[in-house]
């Protein structure tokens, strides 16, 4: 039966940040989850906090603290120290960040042509911030990729004001070896293609050939290889002659995949254990204590006893909660209270919008771990990170990835304290 | 022809019914014109449970209706043999099904003419396992999935083929009368440009359904309607291979039919006011997934792609017979009547078609055809029982056998698939392009199935929409149809309307995984109002 110091469950950022900070500081460690998550669906940059109105993320962290029942309401003094072990974990990776919570929030062109505002990028999407200063915009696609609209982009990004902007935007297509049979490609595909060197370096000179003259930044759709990623990053940006940047589209987000494996090789590194594919299918409980988790595994259950159980199984998104017919929310694993607007109506009438629903969640007390309405801890060796909190709207708020990293950090450096002191 | 009619007839609605009749009056020799306020078929005919109704439905509440449904369901299966998917259907009993009905029900059911067949229980399970065990009788009838989109776009062509033309995103604003109060010319408005043209004509045709009262007030005549909402769900797979209906009389919750690789449970029948606000309710999901598990255990905790809701163009009965009111829109005959509104209200060459069902939409057709050309002179024989439609370019889009072989043609598991639910090629789209030039996403939708799956569009709505912009930018999009952000938007918002009344379980994951693509990675919240113009490509 395998026993661990922690159980975390769930592999999204704040899952396998926790694990792998845990894992770090010497605590046993095993990461449960029922599936890949956040991270193969989104861009893989780290949005700390970007409200309307906000000129840095550390402004923004601020803006958000000031809303009761914002989880930077209770955590903002961790932001920083959280983003700095974070970026700690990935330097020297494929996957390092570049940016920090004091450069002003930079418009950033999307795959389909709309501005996002971003200040903390992986290295590969980093040359997408920073003043244009009369350069241009390059945005360079790939044929028979279907995710990639460089054209559409480019007429978006002329249509829409952006202030300070390039001085120029054009779209090109690079039709790449071997592709001109093949249609059903995603992201990943492409991906696992650059890592090959023979492959990669006619690809890349195909896609040199399209580049008008001129001082361009360039746009690529985030396809620059897995296992390889920093090398053909720094081969493209020679051959193409200019600063070169991801930009994620539809998923397989292969920044995000990218990011997954490097937490992953860190947390086995550190000696943590990592099952991913079964879902917990029982919880034993001995009063406001969790002694053990069950998972699926093949033919039998697998018991996962531990000290402390950390939840990061995340929102509706991520399926760590669930809704009813009948506006009837369940926490999945522990069965949780969870808390969701009172408006009568979940959702708004523009798809583009926030919805009112999206800040639902589980409320927690200082230490992070569940409460009931009258704030007493509903499990006491229980923490909860990550997207299951109650009071953000992530994506309005673009928040998700500090929160995760921060929550995921709060616990990580308690209960390493804690098996520090036993 | 009086001087200054640029047509015989004009046919005031692109339902099935407008466009049956477009094309009953082009086959007897007669000009026509059709106008449509939105896209075809984006009414009552496009929302609806999918049904080629065998007529059993209605032997005892409605025994005409069940007539027509049962010799129409001949011809349909003769003249659009490619709009029909020959699933059979059966009548079952459950416990709570009136034993008095189901006794009568096949004595019934000969007396119109439908036949049936008792069919064993066993024999029964076999064939639909996840059937409800306490079923306790089951009848076959002659019933079949019957696509709408594709019906009413074969019965246009053919129409065109006659040389009858038909303009959708063209809204009636008004009637020329001449001084005897009979109708000269129907005004009209392009709804997306605002450009207005009058038609003069010589007679009017009012196949507007549900709406046709709104349209009988601008001629100045008197048509009360009393539209039925229906409301349906859409489920991610198939439950049964054949139509399931309740052996009971006509209730909610009643009828199981698969379409395609979905199914639909039908239908709620609200009388309502106003056919333009078909919203579903809570109440009326609670009512049908609990009368749905009465034919399926367990349904209720499927995956529910959709809910939507039709305006069943009923009419008030006091106006057409004279007979008492009834309360409930289910007591209303399903029969079609034709309206002659220069004997009722003055209102000279107006006619207007109610009721009816699209199983009978050419019948209704017919009938007001036969009245409108007798007041024409024209003397020209129906034949639209007798002449197939159009066999569509290619093969049919819409049976996913078909569409499989054709990728398989087309290049295999690599196929240039843009919605990958419902295996929607780029050459489709493109080809769905060419032949209408000013559609909306939401528009190939219909002509397509573009984002009709699970993902509701997630992955296709940005696909299709940066092929709208390509095109647009070629300058091979109509002027008039939205640019690719409008369109966008708009799409994305009509898939939120019906995912909305079912928003749990997978399918609100879903809508949370789509805001996470759009507004967290592509940015959608930011997107301009409208695309750009073609400067910044190369």
């Amino acid at each position: 039966m395998p026993r661990a110091d922690v159980v975390v469950i769930g592999a999204g950022l704040s899952g396998l940040a926790c694990a792998a900070e845990l894992a770090g500081s010497g605590a046993s460690v095993f990461l449960a989850a029922k599936g890949m998550a956040s991270t193969h669906w989104t861009h893989g940059g780290l949005d700390v906090a970007a409200p309307d109105g906000a000129s840095t993320s550390r402004d923004g962290i601020a803006r958000l603290a000031g809303s009761a029942g914002h989880p930077y309401a209770r955590m903002s003094d961790h932001v920083a120290d959280a983003v700095a072990a974070h970026r700690a974990r990935l330097d020297g990776t494929a996957v390092a960040m570049v940016g920090d919570l004091d450069m002003p929030l930079a418009p950033i062109p999307t795959a389909l042509g709309a501005l996002r505002p971003a200040a903390i990028l992986p290295m590969g999407q980093g040359a997408a911030v920073g003043p244009w200063e009369g350069q241009g915009l390059l945005l360079l696609g790939i044929g028979h990729f279907r995710d990639s609209w460089v054209d559409y982009a480019a007429r978006n990004l002329t249509a829409g004001a952006w202030p300070g902007g390039p001085a120029e935007i054009r779209a090109v297509t690079a039709d790449l070896p071997g592709l001109d049979a093949r249609n059903n490609l995603n992201a990943r595909t492409l991906a696992v293609l650059f890592d090959d060197p023979a492959w990669r370096a006619r690809a890349l000179a195909a896609m040199a050939a399209v580049v008008p003259p001129g001082a361009w930044r360039i746009g690529v759709p985030a396809v620059l290889g897995l296992e390889a990623h920093a090398e053909i990053h720094a081969h493209a940006q020679e051959v193409l002659g200019g600063a070169v940047f991801e930009m994620p589209s539809l998923p397989p987000s292969v920044p995000g995949v990218r990011l997954f494996d490097e937490l992953r090789r860190r947390i086995t590194a550190a000696g943590g254990r990592i099952q991913v594919g079964f879902d917990v299918v029982e919880v034993e409980r001995d009063g406001r204590r969790v002694r053990a988790i069950h998972t699926e595994a093949a033919s039998r259950t697998l018991r996962l006893a531990a000290d402390t159980f950390v939840l990061a199984t995340g929102g509706i998104a991520g399926e760590g909660i669930r809704a009813h017919r009948g506006r009837r929310l369940e926490e999945r694993v522990f069965g949780l209270p969870v808390t969701a607007p009172n408006d009568s109506e979940w959702f708004s009438d523009d798809p583009m919008q926030p919805h009112p629903i999206e800040s639902l969640g589980i409320d927690v007390d200082d230490h992070l771990r569940p409460i009931d309405p009258t704030g007493q801890p509903v499990l006491e060796n229980v923490r909860v990170i990550g997207s299951s909190l109650a009071g953000m709207r992530y994506l309005e708020q673009r928040c998700g990835d500090g929160v995760a990293i921060t929550s995921a950090h709060v616990v990580a450096r308690s209960l390493a304290a804690r098996s520090a002191a036993a | 022809m009086p001087a200054g009619a640029e047509v015989d007839v004009v046919v005031i609605g692109g339902g099935a019914t407008g466009a049956g009749v477009l094309r009953d009056l082009a086959m007897r020799g007669l000009s026509a014109t059709l106008v449509e306020r939105g896209d075809f078929a984006s009414g009552t005919s496009g929302r609806y449970h999918g049904l080629l109704h065998s007529g059993a439905r209605y032997v005892e509440s409605d025994p005409i209706s069940a007539r027509h449904c049962i010799e129409e369901n001949a011809v349909l299966r003769r003249i659009a043999p490619g709009t029909i998917e020959p699933t059979g259907g059966y009548f079952v009993a459950t416990p709570d099904d009136p034993d008095d009905y189901l006794d009568r029900f096949p004595a019934a059911c000969a007396k119109a003419g439908i036949e049936t067949e008792p069919v064993p229980l066993d024999e029964l399970f076999r064939a639909e396992p996840l059937l409800s065990r306490e079923i306790r009788a089951a009848y076959r009838v002659p019933d079949a999935a019957l696509e709408p989109w594709e019906l009413v776009d074969g019965t246009l062509n053919s129409a065109r083929e006659h040389g009858a033309t038909a303009h959708r995103y063209r809204a009636v604003i008004g009637f020329e009368r001449d001084a005897d109060g009979s109708v000269a010319a129907v005004m009209t408005r392009d709804t997306r440009t605002g450009e207005e043209e009058t038609i003069a004509c010589r007679a009017v045709v009012s196949a507007a359904g549900a709406w046709a009262g709104q349209i009988a007030e601008l001629a100045g005549a008197r048509l009360t309607m009393s539209p039925g909402k229906g409301s349906m769900l859409i489920f991610n797979r198939r439950f049964s291979t054949a139509v399931i209906n309740r052996l009971a009389p006509p209730g909610d919750g009643d009828i199981l039919v698969p379409v395609h690789t979905v199914c639909i449970l039908g239908t709620t029948d609200i009388t309502g006011e106003d056919p333009d606000d078909a919203v579903v309710t809570e109440e009326e999901i609670s009512a049908l997934l609990a009368d749905g598990e009465r034919l399926v255990p367990g349904i209720s905790g499927a995956r529910v792609l959709r809910a939507y809701a039709g305006s069943r163009p009923l009419y008030d009965a006091d106006e057409v017979s004279g007979a008492a009111s009834h309360d409930e829109s289910r007591e209303i005959s399903r029969a079609h009547h034709v309206i002659d509104h220069g004997a009722r209200d003055g209102v000279g060459g107006l006619w207007s078609i109610v009721g009816g069902k699209l199983t009978t939409y050419r019948l209704m057709a017919r009938d007001v055809t036969d009245a409108v050309a007798a007041a024409l002179g024209n003397d020209a024989p129906c034949r639209t029982a007798d002449e197939p439609l159009p066999e569509p370019a290619g093969h049919s889009p819409y049976w996913l056998g078909d569409r499989l072989a054709a990728i398989e043609a087309e290049g295999g598991g690599d196929a240039d698939l843009v919605c990958e639910c419902e295996l929607v090629t780029r050459q489709r789209l493109a080809d769905a392009l060419d032949r209408r030039a000013d559609s909306s996403l939401d528009d190939l939708r219909r002509t397509t199935r573009l984002g009709m799956g699970p993902c509701q569009g997630a992955f296709c709505m940005p696909r299709a929409a940066a092929m709208l912009d390509a095109r647009r930018a070629d300058g091979r999009l109509h002027p008039a149809a939205p640019d690719a952000n409008v369109a966008l938007r708009s799409f994305a918002a009509e898939r939120l309307r019906g995912t909305r009344p079912i928003a749990w379980g997978d399918q609100l994951t879903e809508l949370f995984l789509t805001a996470g693509i759009f507004r967290g990675t592509l940015g959608t919240d930011a997107l301009p109002e409208h695309t750009g113009g073609d400067d910044a490509a190369s």
